[in-house]
């Protein structure tokens, strides 16, 4: 369960902090597409607030708070049904620290420990393109898994919003032009740096001197690494742990609730309405993948309400906005703690977001027919 | 008929196979002994072969990783890898666009109960079409915008050659999510046990991969890299591995007896499909082995032959909601032989694709024992189709003759007398066109010259026009009776020709009608001329009732009226009667009052109520104590004057 509106709005504000950092280091990489000297030029706009004391400083305390917060939200999961989405964001989300570390430290802490060294574009791509290739796969690897990651998170916050009818044409194609075009730019700057390379003896020298004071520092900086990998590997294992532990403590005490239409789903206590129904193949709409923001899982609850846990603060907000009735819960927050609980989803399980944008249209339209059962609806 | 079937497509597989090997067919003049020498050398040569890519495989794969290694770890890498990244993305891109309005229509198909196998098969291709054509934009995308760059050598080959096998990869889920729907029992497509079907997709995926990657890997290595023994070896691997699962898969999922709740006698025992399927693998495994290139086709033929096998039962799964009584095995039998023939047909194209030389080029080429034998497989082809026609054609009729057939066969001729008549006719006329036409096609596909024959029967057939003009004449005539419903059999029917009697049969030409003293007329249509049938919808008998001059009309007709109320009445005689008897006075002739009654029947049936009409009122009138006119002429003479 999150703990609140409060841990959600700050995983996504951290999360908004690091997207636009990423989008704005792409932007720049893709006037790579120009030249290498355009790309120069553009950084000290592009780059440069982020290089100031506030920026940094806003960009490092963004990256704990979203790390940290990301291992929470596993460690407070109680089982492993998700939606598709959400694996993605999870393996994607935990994959990102350690590729990235190394960048972060040859480009960022490098500098620190070695104030002559200087970590321009053409330093960094002549490293990826002609010196140390393989750490170009990791941070092509690292571009599409951040950037699928950050889509994927601001995607599913904003198409539940009224305003995405107006921006989703616009913020789509952005959404897919920025990482394609940014791996265009470092193709073609990276021809660049390879010619320049090749013709270019002076450029070289001052590469290769560049390079020289790095490898000077490269096991202390490797040291750092470790330690900070240490560090990150055991939270997550830490986080892992304890789902772990709870889907095995929990694993002896089944319980059972039933639904509209005679179906019924059996699983541990303690796991949400929709995590049951995801676990027994029995349709349910969930748009935000259980973060409570959509309302689309909202179910009645025909018997039973004294054996599922209290509303909290995300469920009441929610259930707010979309209007919903007295005896109405989120399937996504409302856990099973007891026996003889019956429910009736109240979306057919086909709504999309639409249903969140405009929550009184569908409620109209199951309310007032009260006819065919939600989900158990033929095919149009 | 399905026996029948299975040899023909087997027939026609096997001349399939044989046709890869046009020089084995063509040195006809070897002995078979001589053949069979050269084949086992060839096996070993083969296999000494394979042992030897086995020994130099390590070494090559060894250097092929350092070449790997060392081409990835430069400019060139680097660009080959950003591209594939970059294609990967518009792929996505463009499979998101797709998704984002198919998306929920998809959940809205998934989340639809399906009641029957029908409904899910229809749910199913929905399903497919959707993440097919999710597929299709990704692939198309993907390939496409590698066109728009400008690659290193070699390169797009591979990212082409990846994308494919992701392709496939994808393709091979999505048909075995449809098909298997693991974890949906409603969705499923197939028989198998539920406990299974995750285990059934996992196998599935693997064996498709491995395969996948035992075609596509080992070309780019001999290709680019020109690793041949290492090459050689990972298809070995590959295509041993699939093998193996496949025979681990025959017994697995096709090894238990399925055990039917509450039938006490056991089965009679029947040869295991496990069993059937394994020799199948290990038949296609042990080609392999001896020719690679008559391998594709063999595994088409045994694919075929596992279908052909297992194809009743896939079949029979779609209507096994019903139950035994209602069930009608009609469409299920049709749609079983049509999906017969069409495995059989794509087997063919699959073998046509496989062999990589159209069917048309074959032809030309210069064995004869190939020509015959492509042209066999036309006629083969042919009478599968002809096959088919005649079942649909049939089981319909046949089908429908066992609605309409009346319970008892004595029973009089019921609304359906001249579907009755006119199906068998239809059935025959149906028999006799197909196999015509079957004959002439065949005849055409083999070679020869029909022209002739069809000129010659046309100039035949016009001479025998005119001079069976009558034939003709009662074929057609014939026709439109049976059209119009002017007559069924067990009808009464009097013709122009003042032929009467009862049809008892109706061929193309005639009409057999028996006379009620017994002869049997066999009448030409042509000659029927008006037809008068008196066995339709009812009939109105009138009979007089001659009586005394002195019987009271009124009481008369009362009586009358009494009596066909009383007939109305009766259990036996009354659902004859459609209108009840009634009588009047008609007619006062000198010394008698003459009484008309009349009542109305089914056809046929007038002259036993009359009887007991006649019958009732006799009883009716002596209880009255009145007799019949006495038809004597009461004469009065003038009494004699005495003189």
């Amino acid at each position: 369960m999150y703990a609140g509106t409060a841990v959600r709005n700050l995983r996504l504000v951290s999360g908004l902090v690091l997207m636009a950092f990423v989008t704005s280091h792409l932007a720049n990489l893709t006037i790579g597409i120009h030249s290498l000297t355009a790309m120069e030029a553009w950084r000290a706009t592009l780059m440069g607030p982020w290089r100031t004391g506030a920026g940094q400083l806003l960009l490092l305390g963004a990256a704990c708070t979203h790390i940290a917060l990301g291992l929470y939200a596993i460690s407070a999961r109680r089982s492993l049904a998700m939606s598709r989405t959400d694996v993605a964001q999870l393996v994607l989300g935990l994959l990102t620290p350690p590729l990235l570390l190394n960048h972060v430290v040859a480009t960022y802490i490098a500098g620190q420990v070695t104030p002559e060294f200087d970590s321009t574009y053409g330093m960094m791509l002549a490293i990826y393109w002609s010196f140390a290739p393989g750490y170009a796969f990791q941070q092509l690897f690292v571009v599409v898994i951040v950037w699928v990651h950050g889509a994927l998170g601001l995607y599913s916050w904003l198409v539940l919003k009224p305003l995405w009818r107006r921006i989703g044409g616009l913020v789509l194609p952005v959404l897919f032009a920025v990482p394609i075009l940014a791996l265009v730019g470092f193709a073609e700057s990276g021809k660049e740096v390879l010619d320049k390379l090749a013709n270019d003896p002076s450029w070289k020298t001052h590469i290769t001197d560049n390079l020289g004071r790095i490898v000077k520092v490269t096991s202390q900086l490797d040291a750092f690494q470790t330690q900070v990998l240490v560090v990150y590997g055991s939270l997550m294992l830490l986080a892992i742990g304890v789902l772990a532990a709870r889907m095995l403590r929990d694993r002896l005490k089944p319980v059972r609730i039933s639904y509209d239409g005679g179906l019924s789903a059996q699983g541990r206590r303690g796991l949400s309405v929709l995590e049951l129904s995801r676990l027994n193949d029995i349709p349910h709409a969930h748009v935000c993948s259980a973060r409570g923001r959509c309302g689309t899982c909202r179910i009645h609850v025909d018997a039973g309400a004294q054996a599922l846990s209290p509303r909290n603060d995300i469920e009441h907000a929610t259930l707010a906005r979309v209007h919903a009735g007295e005896g109405d819960r989120l399937a996504c927050q409302a856990r099973v703690l007891g026996a003889g609980v019956a429910v009736t989803r109240l979306l057919p399980a086909y709504a999309d977001a639409s249903a969140a944008r405009l929550p009184q249209d569908w409620i109209a339209d199951d309310r007032i027919a009260g006819g065919p059962a939600p989900g158990g609806e033929p095919a149009p | 008929m399905s026996r029948l079937l299975r040899a023909l497509c087997v027939a026609a597989l096997s001349l399939a196979a044989t046709a890869p090997a046009p020089a084995l067919a063509a040195s006809g003049d070897q002995s078979v002994a001589e053949w069979s020498m050269g084949a086992l050398a060839h096996t070993k040569a083969r296999i000494e072969a394979l042992a030897g890519d086995l020994a130099q495989a390590p070494g090559e794969f060894r250097k092929l990783s350092d070449q790997t290694r060392k081409s990835l770890m430069s400019g060139t890498g680097v660009r080959g890898f950003t591209y594939l990244l970059i294609l990967l993305l518009v792929g996505s891109a463009t499979e998101w666009l797709f998704w984002t309005y198919a998306y929920a229509p998809l959940r809205a198909i998934l989340s639809a109960s399906a009641q029957t196998p029908r409904q899910a098969l229809r749910v199913g291709l929905r399903r497919l079409s959707l993440l097919g054509s999710g597929l299709m934009l990704f692939t198309v995308a993907t390939i496409g915008a590698s066109a728009a760059f400008s690659w290193p050598p070699g390169v797009q080959e591979l990212v082409v050659a990846a994308t494919l096998l992701l392709l496939i990869f994808r393709f091979a889920w999505v048909v075995v999510a449809i098909v298997v729907a693991p974890g949906r029992a409603q969705l499923r497509l197939v028989p198998v046990e539920p406990q299974t079907t995750r285990w059934l997709a996992a196998l599935a995926m693997t064996v498709v991969s491995l395969l996948a990657l035992g075609h596509f890997v080992p070309d780019l290595m001999e290709r680019i890299a020109g690793a041949r023994h290492a090459a050689g070896a990972f298809r070995f691997i590959a295509i041993t591995a699939a093998a193996l699962l496949l025979l681990i898969a025959a017994f697995a999922f096709f090894g238990r007896p399925r055990r039917s709740a509450g039938v006490l006698r056991a089965p009679a025992p029947r040869f295991p499909k496990s069993f059937v399927l394994a020799l199948l693998v290990v038949a296609v495994y042990a080609i392999w082995l001896m020719n690679a290139a008559a391998a594709a086709i063999a595994a088409i033929a045994a694919v075929v032959i596992a279908l052909q096998i297992g194809l009743r039962d896939l079949v029979f799964f779609f209507w096994q909601d019903k139950a035994a009584g209602e069930f009608d095995p009609v469409l299920p039998s049709i749609v079983l032989s049509a999906a017969r023939f069409i495995v059989v047909l794509l087997g063919l194209g699959a073998c046509a694709m496989a062999l990589d030389t159209p069917l048309a080029r074959l032809a030309e080429s210069g064995s004869p024992l190939l020509r015959v034998g492509l042209r066999v497989l036309g006629v083969a082809t042919l009478a599968l189709l002809t096959n088919l026609v005649w079942i649909t054609v049939r089981t319909a009729i046949d089908q429908r003759l066992s609605r309409i057939k009346p319970a008892d066969a004595h029973e009089g001729p019921n609304e359906n007398a001249r579907l009755l008549t006119l199906l068998p006719l239809l059935r025959v006329s149906a028999a006799v066109i197909l196999v015509v036409m079957l004959v002439l096609s065949s005849l055409w596909a083999l070679g020869i010259e029909i022209t002739p024959l069809l000129a010659g029967a046309g100039v035949i057939g016009l001479a025998l026009g005119f001079g069976a003009q009558a034939l003709v004449r009662d074929v057609i005539a014939g026709i439109f009776f049976l059209a119009e419903d002017a007559f069924r059999v067990g009808e009464y029917i009097e013709s122009g020709a003042n032929i009467k009697g009862a049809v008892e049969r109706i061929t193309l030409r005639t009409v057999a009608l028996r006379h009620h003293n017994g002869p049997l007329h066999f009448v030409p249509y042509g000659a029927l001329g008006t037809v008068r049938n008196t066995s339709r919808d009812w009939v109105i008998e009138k009979f007089n009732l001659p009586l005394p001059i002195d019987v009271d009309s009124e009481k008369i007709r009362k009586m009358v009226k009494k009596v066909g109320e009383d007939m109305m009445a009766d259990p036996d005689i009354g659902p004859l009667i459609l209108e009840p008897l009634k009588g009047k006075l008609y007619r006062i002739d000198p010394g008698v009052k003459i009484f008309r009654c009349k009542f109305r029947t089914a056809p046929g049936k007038q002259f036993d109520v009359r009887a007991q009409a006649l019958k009732r009122i006799e009883s009716a009138l002596m209880a009255m104590k009145i007799g019949f006119a006495d038809g004597t002429q009461t004469v009065l003479l003038p009494a004699p004057t005495a003189p």
